[in-house]
């Protein structure tokens, strides 16, 4: 008897955990985020005092206990490349977290699936319009933003007013002007301290402040339906040219650097909201005092580019529903004013949610001395062009204006030899 | 004189070599094929191949028509050449004055510290190093009165400053090889030479440098392989410079497979590599050969 | 009085030589300095724009501050079986085909010999799809094999063993033959023991870099972190884009993962006794 019993309930037990395992939905997420941003912050006592892309993501699955999901993290650097790889060989995320200008390579792939229309519609109307051209590709939208960036002007306000300058620049021609008053030299003519210093290494930190000043100057980057690039209209030489006057006039040169600006070794520069931390370190208590960060200096008009991340749908994925799901519960549904994404930008990321109702929310977040001149540049930020080979193209246009940073080049010959080789890009595409 | 029937040695040659056979046709062989067909294909990885259209050769003519490309070739030749010429001159003097040396174990380890550390690192380290304002390297220059160089941003120099460090941290690895190789020296040679009245230098000429010779070709030919993939130290050291002073072969087949997306593009830049590394190395072998190692190849 | 000229002169030379050696060592150890030192440093010293060569105040709490942050043990162990593996059966099989090639006749060696030569000549990056392609095929994606598997064999040893071999004279060989030893004990009995300090070498340069492996082991433990290595499980603490909140524990990391090298090196290095071979064999 005793015996029947326990096979009875050894029975029981065996369906009901083939159950569960079988009756599980398993949703794969990849992330470019790190260990923290994954896992949350703790402290000394192991308590958590952020949370973390995990919090959520367990808080979800109690919710939904035939849900399981597993998250995927990859360094940004090999991000892409680690999707790529697997993608090829048939494994897939179901939810990837990604860069808009990657995405018009996935899109034309037919890789992305398209959203339900209640997330289209929301995106439309309840996030900002940088977000939602970032996510919108050939005229459609292809996910949610989750993160926006866009440049400002960060200066150190008492090397400023060491030299008798009171206010940042606001026109280029000031900081022009500024730059050289704000350098020093040794003896032996290399300078000690950068009146400017220009981001560089990677494309983006190339071309994106070169863009900000060609959209201040009523330029543009390609023409609307990229047929063709328009980098050898007057706007655009002016630009580069704009940024050559400070080589000419030595306020910078090809080997400042932004990262010494923390140390005091530079005065101004053109930087991104996830600086802020840096910052932090670098200055500890003269923070506030040191710190001051205003809108790009425009040529003809008020003008900073940007660009975003979203997140998205597998279209190979077996659960797309319970992905859009999942995407919709933390990105999109209001919890006590504001959503978990947001919270998890805003708190822990360090990044501007894209989202109005989080930007209103986590005044204390943003409304900083640092983030918030970012916030309000929103509004004047220009969304890079989601053009199919993106990266490409970008990488090309950086080599040509660091060319013309070391002399090589004037701004009109870099510039037509970059619109020479985009043309033959885009001829390919469009 | 041959002993055995040379049948059951060449079945034996046959066997030795099976596992490596094996190995070969499945992550050497498949791989390559695969690339030589992604080669004649427009891909970007997210398509299955078989979608992707058919180019036939015409990336490798674009590679052989492309500026940044050729420069990359030209790039890479530079510092292949020098970094192992440099590198395995200063290796073997120093494996000769540190081979039966006081401490001589301590020595070959310090001397071997850059081969266990990390690439990166490397990278990282000589960043401070090579900083134009404050680096170490120009507080020492300005000592002779001699003006800072832009070590890393100077089109002119940025090669030539990740050269340095290349050939810095590859002087270890050929060290502890030709350290080995000396060890295979017998003692006998040095004391016949000896009592012939032959001091350090006429020794070290006559002897140590004939008798290394296969492990000189062994250095020289896999030096040459490796440095002419070299990817870490100029896609860590050269993000300042202008590309095309510091753009190498692999970086580019890099750059335009992960960021730009064409692994056709790519992999007809690895092919024509290959052909490039192959005729190097057969030149070395060859040049080997008749400076009168016969049966080294 | 010529006598003493002559010693004058070998302790002018030997001072000379020793001053190289010191000289040389000091620029060699320049890495390993500051690595150490800067993994003392705060986040604060590491930003500094004056290069800092030693830490106002060592941080031997970034050494904690790693343990609890990443699972270091685990990558320790991952990292440890798949190095420790690899290399044992690549001592293997590169002395196995090296002998083949240094010593053994046959049709078609000169072909093989530059094809394995050849498999060194791509770069690693068109080899990525294929081989995950191939991992996911054998079904090896959550297990050890696929971090194993594809190093197994290396062209790079092969060569190196080859040469190595060539110097051993065949005069040895053969008197074994005449004793009627087969080649794979010749192979065992004599060529692997004379290999000592060949294999000692080819040993330390696999471990190393199978301990310094990062791209292949980040692109295929992604999705499954319980056979992470110690390079893949450091790239986590590193940021998306501003690194500088973790760059000091990235550095204290890093001397986690140089550690074990310097043992294995000091371990190996025994096999680097000095005049045991050939010496007795007189002219060749």
């Amino acid at each position: 008897m005793m015996r029947k019993l326990i096979v009875f309930l050894l029975v029981v037990a065996l369906v009901l955990t083939a159950f569960s395992v079988f009756g599980k939905t398993k949703l794969i997420m990849a992330v470019h985020w790190s260990d923290y941003q994954v896992e949350g912050v703790k402290d000394e006592n192991g308590n958590l005092v952020k949370k973390g892309l995990r919090q959520y993501v367990e808080e979800y699955m109690a919710f939904h206990p035939n849900v399981e999901i597993e998250i995927q993290s990859v360094p940004f650097d090999e991000y892409l490349k680690r999707i790529l790889i697997s993608h090829t060989s048939g494994e897939i995320a179901d939810i990837y977290v990604l860069y808009s200008l990657w995405s018009v390579q996935l899109v034309e792939s037919g890789i992305l699936d398209s959203p339900p229309k209640d997330v289209v519609d929301k995106v439309k109307n309840d996030f900002v319009k940088p977000a939602v051209d970032g996510t919108t590709i050939y005229g459609n939208i292809w996910g949610v933003p989750i993160e926006v960036d866009n440049y400002a002007l960060i200066y150190n306000k008492k090397l400023l007013k060491e030299a008798g300058f009171e206010n940042p620049p606001k026109t280029w021609d000031e900081l022009v002007e500024m730059a050289p008053k704000l350098t020093k030299r040794n003896e032996d003519e290399t300078i000690s301290q950068y009146g400017f210093a220009f981001l560089s290494g990677w494309d983006s930190a190339v071309v994106h402040p070169y863009l900000a000043l060609l959209y201040s100057n009523n330029g543009k980057f390609l023409k609307d339906d990229f047929s063709e690039c328009l980098l050898d209209s007057k706007e655009a030489i002016e630009a580069l040219e704009a940024e050559l006057e400070l080589f000419k006039n030595g306020g910078t040169d090809p080997a400042a650097s932004v990262w010494s600006f923390p140390a005091g070794k530079v005065a101004m520069m053109i930087m991104a909201p996830w600086y802020e931390t840096s910052l932090k370190l670098g200055f500890k208590d003269e923070y506030e005092e040191t710190v001051g960060v205003a809108p790009i200096p425009y040529m003809k008009k008020p003008a900073t580019v940007g660009y975003t991340w979203f997140i998205s749908v597998d279209n190979a994925s077996k659960n797309k529903e319970v992905a859009w799901d999942f995407i919709r519960w933390m990105t999109l549904v209001d919890s006590n004013g504001f959503t978990r994404m947001g919270e998890l930008m805003a708190k822990n990321i360090g990044a501007i949610p894209p989202k109005k109702s989080d930007i209103a929310y986590f005044t204390d977040e943003l409304n900083d001395l640092y983030t918030s001149v970012f916030v309000k540049e929103l509004e004047h930020t220009h969304q890079e062009p989601n053009v199919a080979q993106g990266q490409e193209i970008k990488t090309i246009l950086m080599r040509e204006i660091v060319e013309a940073w070391n002399g090589r080049k004037t701004a009109q010959e870099a510039l037509k030899d970059a619109k020479k080789q985009i043309d033959e890009i885009l001829a390919e595409f469009y | 004189m041959r002993i055995k029937s040379p049948n059951k040695r060449t079945l034996a040659g046959y066997i030795f070599l099976l596992p490596a056979v094996l190995f070969y046709s499945l992550f050497f062989g498949f791989p390559v094929i695969f690339s030589f067909i992604v080669s004649t294909r427009r891909w970007n990885m997210l398509v299955p191949l078989s979608r992707a259209r058919v180019v036939g050769f015409s990336h490798y003519e674009y590679l052989l028509n492309n500026e940044l490309f050729m420069r990359a070739l030209f790039n890479t030749l530079t510092y292949s050449l020098i970094t192992v010429s440099v590198s395995l001159t200063i290796a073997l003097i120093f494996a000769v004055l540190i081979n039966g040396a006081k401490f001589s174990v301590l020595w070959r380890f310090i001397y071997f510290a850059p081969v266990v550390t990390p690439q990166v690192a490397i990278g990282t380290i000589w960043g401070y190093l090579y900083r134009p304002n404050n680096g170490l390297l120009n507080s020492f220059l300005k000592l002779f009165g001699i003006k800072p160089v832009y070590w890393l941003t100077d089109p002119d120099v940025a090669l030539f400053s990740i050269m340095l460090t290349a050939i810095w941290s590859g002087i270890g690895g050929s060290m502890l090889i030709l350290t080995a190789g000396l060890r295979n020296i017998p003692q006998d040679y040095y004391d016949a030479a000896k009592i012939d009245g032959a001091g350090p230098f006429k020794q070290f000429w006559y002897i140590t440098v004939p008798l290394l010779k296969p492990t000189l070709l062994f250095l020289t030919a896999t030096g040459m392989i490796g440095a002419w993939q070299v990817f870490d130290l100029p896609f860590i050291m050269g993000r300042n410079a202008p590309a095309k002073s510091v753009m190498t072969v692999s970086w580019y087949v890099y750059e335009t497979a992960f960021q730009s997306l064409r692994m056709g593009r790519a992999s007809a830049g690895a092919f024509l590599l290959f052909c490039v590394i192959f005729s190097v190395t057969l030149l070395v072998l060859w040049t080997f050969r008749r400076g009168g190692i016969e049966g080294y190849e | 009085m010529n006598k003493n000229k002559k010693a004058k002169v070998r302790i002018l030379l030997e001072f000379i030589r020793y001053s190289i050696i010191v000289f040389g060592a000091f620029w060699m150890i320049l890495p390993f300095f500051w690595l150490f030192s800067a993994s003392l440093m705060t986040p604060e010293e590491l930003l500094s724009d004056v290069p800092k060569w030693l830490p106002a105040k060592p941080q031997w709490n970034n050494y904690l501050e790693v343990l609890k942050r990443i699972p270091l043990l685990m990558y320790y162990k991952n990292s440890f079986i798949v190095a420790i593996t690899v290399t044992l059966i690549v001592v293997f099989t590169s002395s196995f085909s090296g002998y083949s090639f240094a010593k053994l006749r046959f049709p078609g060696r000169k072909i093989m010999f530059r094809f394995v030569l050849s498999t060194m000549m791509f770069p690693v990056f068109i080899f990525l799809i294929p081989v995950y392609y191939l991992m996911k095929l054998f079904g090896w994606l959550d297990n050890y094999l696929s971090l194993i598997v594809p190093f197994v064999v290396s062209g790079y040893g092969i060569f190196l063993m080859r040469q190595f071999i060539m110097t051993i004279p065949d005069e040895l060989l053969d008197s074994a033959r005449i004793d009627g030893a087969s080649e794979f004990r010749i192979y065992i009995s004599i060529i692997l023991p004379l290999l000592k300090p060949a294999l000692a070498t080819l040993g330390i340069l696999t471990f190393i870099g199978q301990w310094n492996s990062f791209l292949w082991p980040l692109i295929v433990t992604t999705s499954s972190q319980h056979l992470m290595t110690l390079p893949v499980g450091i790239s986590r603490l590193s940021l998306a884009f501003s690194t500088t909140e973790t760059q000091h524990l990235i550095l204290t990391a890093l001397v986690y993962q140089v550690i074990p090298m310097v043992v294995v090196f000091l371990y190996l290095q025994r096999y680097y006794i000095r005049g045991f071979v050939l010496s007795g064999f007189g002219n060749i």
